[in-house]
C-alpha cells in the first residue's frame, strides 16, 4: 500500500503483549484512514455500550493517508475512543510533530485494549529491526512518572528513550480521570475534547513515545510534489501579504465573534464583551508572542510561542488560541491576557482541554452568582471577572483537588448536582466551543447533532457563517443550513481521515466556487493512495465515515432526544447585539437534517441508506 | 451624518492616526450606500473580504444610517 502503511499496532495492556495487523486495503479505501478506520475498529471489535472508564473501552490514536506525506499540514492524528464525558464518540483532533513520526514508525493506527496493573508507557521505536516487532515496541513501566506533568513526563522519557522521540501523555488530570481530560503532544498541543485523557489515565496509560524513520511512499511521488509545490506558493504568496493566521493565529478572531455578537460572555448570557478590545490577537503580538509557531511542514504558523512576563502570570509555552480566550476569557468575564495565557499553559500542563474547563468555570460563575452554588462548597468567591479565582478553578480541576474534584466532572456533572443543569451550555454533556448559535444558526444545528457532542470541529460552518470562507452566509437564518451541516460534516470527517489540518485545507484544497467541494484534496489523496477516488466517490466515504459513527451512538443508547441543545439557546432570546431576539430554531432544521442524512425522524441510520454506503448493523 | 469604521485583523493596519482602538468616525452623506462607502475605506479590494453593517450583512445597496457601524476584516479559516 502506498499513502498507508497498511499496518496497525495492536496493544493489549492487561497481557501486556504487542502485536502488528494488516489493515484491509479495502477498508483503507472505504475509509480514508484516521478517524474513519478508527470507528470501524472501535464498531466491530467493542459493544458501545461499555462504560467509557473500563478496561473494555479502546482507545485508538489514528494517522491518515497523508500524515507524514508532501502534503502541506500532513500533520495531524486523532484519538477515538468512547467518551467518559458524554457517553458517546471522541474524535479529537491534534497536530504538532508526534503525528508524523507516529506513521513513520510504521503504523497507521495503535489500538489499546485492557488496562494495565501498574502505570506504563509504551516505546515504539523503529529504528530496531522491524521484523522482530518485540524489539521495536516496548512497554515499560511509568511509576516514576506517575504524578508528573505533561511537560516533565516528556523530558523524562526522552532522557529515557531517544532525544529524537516524540510524545504524547496525559498530565495529572488524566490520571486522576478527569472527563475533561486532554492528552498532550509535543507539550503544547493537544487532543483535547472528550475526555481522551481520562481514557488513557483509566488504562494506566501515561505516555506514548515513538521515533519514526520510515518514509511514506506516494503512488505518483512526482505528480505529488508539483501539486504540494503549487499549494505551498500559494499560501506562502498569501502570508508574505500578511494573513489573520500567520501574524495573530487564531486569537485575531474574539474581534470578529464580537462584532457579530456571538463571542460567548459570562456562560453565554450574552454574545457581545466590553473586554473585548484586551483579548484580541493585536494584544498578543504586541505583547506577548515571541514567534509563530508552525506543527510539522505546515506554510501557514498559526501557532504562538509566547512570554508572560508579567510576575504573576510569568511563564513560557504556546497559545492561546481562540477557543481558549473564549472560554477561560470572555466566557469567565476575564478580560486580562495575561491571565488567559497563564490559564492556557497550566491547562497543557496537567492535560486539561481549555474549552471544557473554561465552560466549567464559567458554568459555576453563573450558579455561584445566582445563589445555587454556595462560597463554601467552593473554598472562596467565584465571581465573572476575576481573573486569579479563575486561574486557581484550573489548578484545582487539573489536580481534582478541593472544588476541582468537582470542575473535573464538567458543566453537566457540576450543574445537575446543585440542582440546575440547564446553566450547562453543552450538547449531549459537551461544552460549548465559542460560537452562541443563538447567532450562528448553522453552528446550533451542528452542535445539537454532532456524533462527538458541542464541537466546531464536526464541522465549523463559522467559516462560511462568520468567516466569509469561501463566501459569506447570513449567520441569522436557517435556509439551506441542514444542506451545509450535512456537507460539511462529511467534508471534515474526510479531512480528519486524511490526516490533514482544515484551515489549510478548506481554503487551499476545496474549490470555492462550488459550495466547498474537496476538489484538490481528492487529487492529492490520489497521489498519495493511487486509490482513484472522484469528489463525489471522497464525499460518499465521508458520508460512510459520519453514517458509522452515528451507528455507534445508536448502539450506545443515543436517538432524536439527545440532539438538542440547553434551554438558554432554544428559548431565551439573544439579549443584545447583531443577534438580539434570535433563537435557535433546531426543531426546524432537525427533520430536514435526518431526511439528507438518510435517518429516519429518530436520527437512526435507515436500512435502505446504509446498504447505499455498504454498512450494515 | 457620523458612522463609525472598524477595521479588524490585518486591516488594523489601515486604521487612520485618530482611531480609537479599532474605529474611526466618518462623516458621509446622507442617503450613501453601502458600496459608496466602502470605496472610501482605504482596504484594497484585491482580496476576499468581510463587511458588515452593524455586525449584520448588508443588503446590495444598503442605505447607511446616522451611527451605523461598518466592520470590514478579510475572510479567513478560523478558530
Amino acid at each position: 500500500m502506498q499513502g498507508w502503511n497498511g499496518k496497525l499496532l495492536r496493544v493489549d495492556l492487561t497481557n501486556q503483549t504487542v502485536s502488528a495487523e494488516d489493515i484491509d486495503p479495502q477498508d483503507a479505501k472505504d475509509l480514508i484512514g484516521g478517524r474513519g478506520l478508527a470507528i470501524k475498529y472501535l464498531y466491530e471489535e467493542m459493544d458501545p455500550q461499555v462504560a467509557p472508564l473500563s478496561p473494555e473501552n479502546r482507545l485508538i490514536l489514528a494517522t491518515g493517508p497523508l500524515t507524514a506525506t508532501p502534503a502541506p499540514t500532513g500533520n495531524r492524528y486523532m484519538v477515538i475512543t468512547k467518551s467518559p464525558l458524554t457517553g458517546a464518540l471522541s474524535c479529537s483532533n491534534s497536530g504538532g510533530v508526534f503525528p508524523t513520526e507516529m506513521k513513520r514508525t510504521g503504523f497507521d493506527l495503535i489500538i489499546f485494549e485492557g488496562q494495565a496493573q501498574e502505570p506504563v508507557y509504551l516505546w515504539v521505536n523503529d529504528d530496531q529491526d522491524f521484523g522482530e516487532l518485540s524489539r521495536a515496541v516496548e512497554i515499560r513501566p511509568a511509576g516514576h512518572i506517575w504524578g508528573q506533568d505533561t511537560h516533565e513526563t516528556e523530558d523524562i522519557i526522552l532522557a529515557e528513550t531517544d532525544p529524537k522521540a516524540k510524545v504524547a501523555c496525559i498530565g495529572p488530570a488524566g490520571e486522576r480521570l478527569a472527563r475533561i481530560a486532554a492528552i498532550i503532544n509535543d507539550k503544547h498541543r493537544a487532543a483535547a475534547r472528550s475526555g481522551v485523557g481520562a481514557v488513557m489515565g483509566s488504562k494506566n496509560l501515561k505516555a506514548v513515545a515513538v521515533r519514526g524513520t520510515k518514509k511514506v511512499a506516494c503512488a505518483e511521488p512526482e505528480k505529488m510534489r508539483e501539486l504540494c509545490r503549487q499549494v505551498r506558493a500559494e499560501v506562502a504568496e498569501a502570508v508574505k501579504k500578511g494573513t489573520s493566521l500567520n501574524l495573530y493565529g487564531t486569537a485575531y478572531v474574539p474581534a470578529v465573534t464580537n462584532e457579530i455578537g456571538i463571542l460567548p460572555t459570562r456562560n453565554f448570557q450574552t454574545g457581545m464583551f466590553d473586554g473585548v478590545e484586551g483579548i484580541t490577537g493585536h494584544v498578543l503580538r504586541e505583547k506577548y508572542l515571541i514567534r509563530p509557531k508552525p506543527c510539522f511542514g505546515c506554510p501557514i504558523a498559526c501557532g504562538r510561542l509566547t512570554r508572560v512576563e508579567d510576575p504573576v502570570y510569568s511563564g513560557e509555552g504556546e497559545g492561546p488560541e481562540y477557543e481558549t480566550i473564549a472560554a477561560l476569557g470572555s466566557a469567565c468575564g476575564v478580560d486580562n491576557l495575561a491571565a488567559i495565557t497563564k490559564a492556557n499553559y497550566l491547562c497543557n500542563e496537567l492535560g486539561l482541554d481549555t474549552i471544557s474547563i473554561g465552560a466549567t468555570i464559567s458554568c459555576a460563575m453563573e450558579l455561584h452568582e445566582k445563589g445555587y452554588l454556595p462560597e463554601e462548597d467552593i473554598g472562596m468567591p467565584l465571581h465573572f471577572g476575576d481573573a486569579d479565582a479563575m486561574i486557581e478553578m484550573v489548578k484545582l480541576a487539573g489536580m481534582r483537588e478541593g472544588f476541582g474534584d468537582l470542575l473535573a466532572e464538567g458543566s453537566y456533572r457540576l450543574a445537575k448536582k446543585y440542582g440546575h443543569p440547564e446553566y450547562s451550555i453543552s450538547a449531549k454533556k459537551q461544552e460549548f466551543p465559542g460560537y452562541d448559535p443563538r447567532g450562528s444558526k448553522g453552528m446550533g444545528l451542528l452542535y445539537a447533532t454532532s456524533n462527538i457532542g458541542a464541537s466546531h470541529m464536526a464541522g465549523d460552518l463559522a467559516y462560511m457563517e462568520v468567516f466569509g470562507v469561501p463566501k459569506k452566509l447570513d449567520p441569522l437564518t436557517i435556509e439551506k443550513k441542514p444542506w451545509y451541516i450535512k456537507h460539511f460534516e462529511d467534508i471534515f470527517a474526510i479531512i480528519d481521515a486524511a490526516g490533514l489540518c482544515v484551515f489549510l485545507t478548506i481554503r487551499y484544497l476545496c474549490d470555492p466556487t462550488h459550495e466547498v467541494m474537496p476538489t484538490r484534496l481528492t487529487e492529492l489523496l490520489n497521489c498519495a493512495t493511487g486509490a482513484a477516488y472522484t469528489v463525489d466517490s471522497l464525499l460518499e466515504a465521508g458520508d460512510r465515515i459520519y453514517s458509522l459513527e452515528r451507528m455507534f451512538l445508536v448502539k450506545a443508547g443515543f436517538s432524536r432526544a439527545d440532539d438538542t441543545l440547553p434551554p438558554r439557546m432554544l428559548e431565551e432570546p439573544m439579549p443584545e447585539g447583531p443577534a438580539k431576539g434570535h433563537v435557535v430554531e433546531l426543531d426546524e432544521m432537525l427533520d430536514e437534517f435526518y431526511a439528507l442524512r438518510g435517518w429516519d425522524e429518530n436520527g437512526i441510520p435507515t436500512q435502505e441508506k446504509l446498504e447505499s454506503l455498504g454498512l450494515s448493523w | 451624518m457620523k458612522v463609525c469604521v472598524k477595521l479588524l485583523s490585518t486591516y488594523r493596519k489601515y486604521l487612520p492616526a485618530d482611531a480609537r482602538g479599532s474605529t474611526y468616525s466618518l462623516e458621509v452623506p446622507a442617503g450613501i450606500r453601502i458600496e459608496e462607502l466602502r470605496a472610501q475605506v482605504p482596504v484594497p479590494a484585491d482580496e476576499s473580504q468581510v463587511v458588515l453593517i452593524n455586525g449584520r450583512t448588508p443588503l446590495a445597496g444598503q442605505v447607511l444610517e446616522e451611527s451605523d457601524t461598518i466592520a470590514i476584516f478579510p475572510a479567513m479559516a478560523g478558530g
